[in-house]
């Protein structure tokens, strides 16, 4: 969790020949889609069997109809939403501001050598620590409102942000510079109209770690002095061994994470296309 | 006119330790109008001086003033066309073309007439709204060639801009840049290892040596123009042919002087 490497951005596969034919489709998607979905339905049936049946112990594994039944309840009589809102507040100023300062950031550290020697000492630091460990200290300085808890989700994914775009700048293609340098173009002009674009599937592939990381930074803010929230929803349900409530608040962490993901990827295909066609 | 005057340029190792003598006080005058074929191998430091003349690079040693003002950068009236297209994936043709007259500040309504104008120029009206990675290598080097049309240069440095091409669109990309090149005759400083493109496009071809980069012929090519009407006629005239085989000659020479030749 405290260790953060830049990733780079997936590109999809060179394309293969195009052939025909039920086989054909077959062996390219359908049984990828059977193993997809086959897994994930085995294992929901196998844990309800398990359940029934009376191999799992229903108070520490619940069941998924235990859960299903429990969020339909949560969603109907509206108990869920204060929680989510709360949640939902801090992911989206704490992941907001990450970006607004990780990118600049990163841009300037990836084409400046002052300011990267100057800054990287402070971002070696802080992607090397646990940054939770820095939620008491965030609670003493900003009180245990809502500023220190989007506070925390920052310090976790902005980091991300900044390694991310500083590594999406230095791939940046030197010949581009070069051309743009050749036709006038001022540093501004280059930073806006060469590195920025170069570096966006680099900024992608960040926002989507760091939406990772924010789901995490705001489940342990919550933890601490916090009333609502799907972190304090997911606890308290602990401590009372509600295991169904836990699973609700799980699982709507894990959709809102899988959805925004599935954004960012369909983002990152309108955004930078030539990622996905260099080849075509 | 573009002067080089005594220009030597030195690349150091990234250990510092040892150092590669790209050129070596090099002077060349040329004039205004005319075309202009850097020919050498590899490492004979044709791209760099093209680079230093264009005012990508500073040199080590010596200058070079372009119109009797000293080159110290990139300029308005220079433009640029690179080996491999060095198109931005992420624009359009005309996105790519628009490019430097968005750089220069140039008011959009005025941008699009000249965007339409160069993209005919050299035959992509109806490419437009493609983006390179849709576009064959010939293409994309219209576009860069587009690009460059469309500053208005007078002085069009093109650095091997057809190297990357396959032969037969090389020969007729090389038509082609005849034809626009007798419409308005630009000062064009043209890199290329080829013997026949030098000798069928230029004015002039300058010969390069290697170890130190230095020039070792300058020779007038006289071939009538346009060359681009009747181009089968000038390829196998005893002229061309003449041209050709002394040229070969002397760059054979060098090429056997090298040691990994």
């Amino acid at each position: 969790m405290s260790q953060t490497t830049a990733t780079v951005p997936a590109k999809s596969p060179a394309p293969q020949r195009r052939r025909s034919g039920v086989a054909y489709w077959w062996r390219r998607s359908g049984l990828i889609t059977v193993l997809r979905f086959g897994g994930i339905t085995a294992f929901i049936a196998l844990w309800e069997i398990g359940a029934r049946a009376g191999w799992l112990d229903p108070l520490f594994a619940s069941s998924p109809a235990l859960i299903v039944e429990k969020l339909v309840q949560m969603v109907m009589d509206g108990s869920i939403w204060p929680h989510v809102i709360a949640s939902a507040q801090i992911a989206g100023l704490g992941f907001g501001l990450s970006v607004l300062v990780g990118v600049p950031m990163g841009l300037l550290m990836g084409r400046s050598e002052t300011i990267r020697a100057t800054l990287e000492p402070f971002t070696i630091a802080l992607n090397a620590s646990p940054q939770v460990a820095f939620l008491p200290l965030l609670i003493i300085w900003l009180g245990i409102g809502l500023t220190s808890k989007v506070a925390l989700v920052f310090l976790g994914s902005f980091i991300i942000m900044v390694i991310n775009t500083e590594a999406g700048v230095t791939q940046v293609d030197k010949r581009l510079v070069e051309t743009a340098h050749s036709f006038m173009a001022n540093e501004r002009q280059i930073m806006m109209k060469i590195i920025l674009p170069s570096a966006l599937p680099y900024i992608i592939a960040g926002m989507r770690l760091a939406v990772g990381r924010t789901l995490v930074m705001v489940v342990v803010a919550e933890i601490y002095a916090s009333t609502k929230g799907l972190g304090y929803l997911i606890f308290q349900a602990g401590g009372l061994y509600d295991t169904a409530q836990v699973f609700v608040g799980v699982f709507v962490l894990a959709t809102a994470g899988v959805l925004l993901n599935g954004l960012l990827r369909w983002a990152e295909k309108r955004l930078a296309p030539w990622q996905h066609l260099q080849n075509g | 006119m573009i002067e080089i005057r005594g220009v030597s340029h030195r690349y150091i190792s990234g250990d510092e330790t040892k150092i590669f003598e790209a050129l070596s006080n090099v002077s060349l005058k040329i004039e205004s109008g005319t075309f202009v074929s850097f020919l050498g191998p590899s490492g004979c430091g044709k791209t760099t001086l093209l680079r230093i003349a264009n005012g990508l690079i500073t040199p080590s040693d010596g200058e070079v003033w372009i119109d009797g003002e000293r080159v110290d950068g990139p300029a308005p009236d220079r433009a640029m066309v690179f080996q491999e297209f060095n198109l931005l994936p992420w624009r359009t043709a005309r996105g790519n073309v628009e490019f430097p007259l968005e750089v220069q500040g140039m008011a959009r309504a005025e941008r699009d007439q000249v965007v339409t104008r160069a993209l005919a120029q050299v035959g992509l009206d109806r490419f437009g709204e493609f983006y390179p990675h849709q576009l064959s290598g010939g293409m994309k080097q219209r576009i860069g060639l587009a690009r460059a049309l469309s500053v208005g240069p007078s002085y069009l440095f093109m650095d091997e801009p057809f190297g990357a091409l396959d032969p037969q669109i090389r020969e007729m990309m090389q038509l082609e840049l005849m034809k626009l090149w007798d419409s308005d005759r630009k000062t064009v400083v043209f890199v290329t290892h080829s013997v026949d493109e030098a000798v069928f496009l230029s004015d002039r071809v300058i010969m390069f040596g290697t170890s130190p980069g230095r020039v070792i012929a300058d020779i007038a090519i006289d071939l009538p123009r346009p060359r681009w009407t009747d181009d089968e006629a000038i390829k196998t005239s005893p002229k061309f042919i003449q041209f050709r085989n002394d040229i070969w000659r002397q760059l054979k020479r060098q090429l056997v002087a090298m040691p990994d030749a």
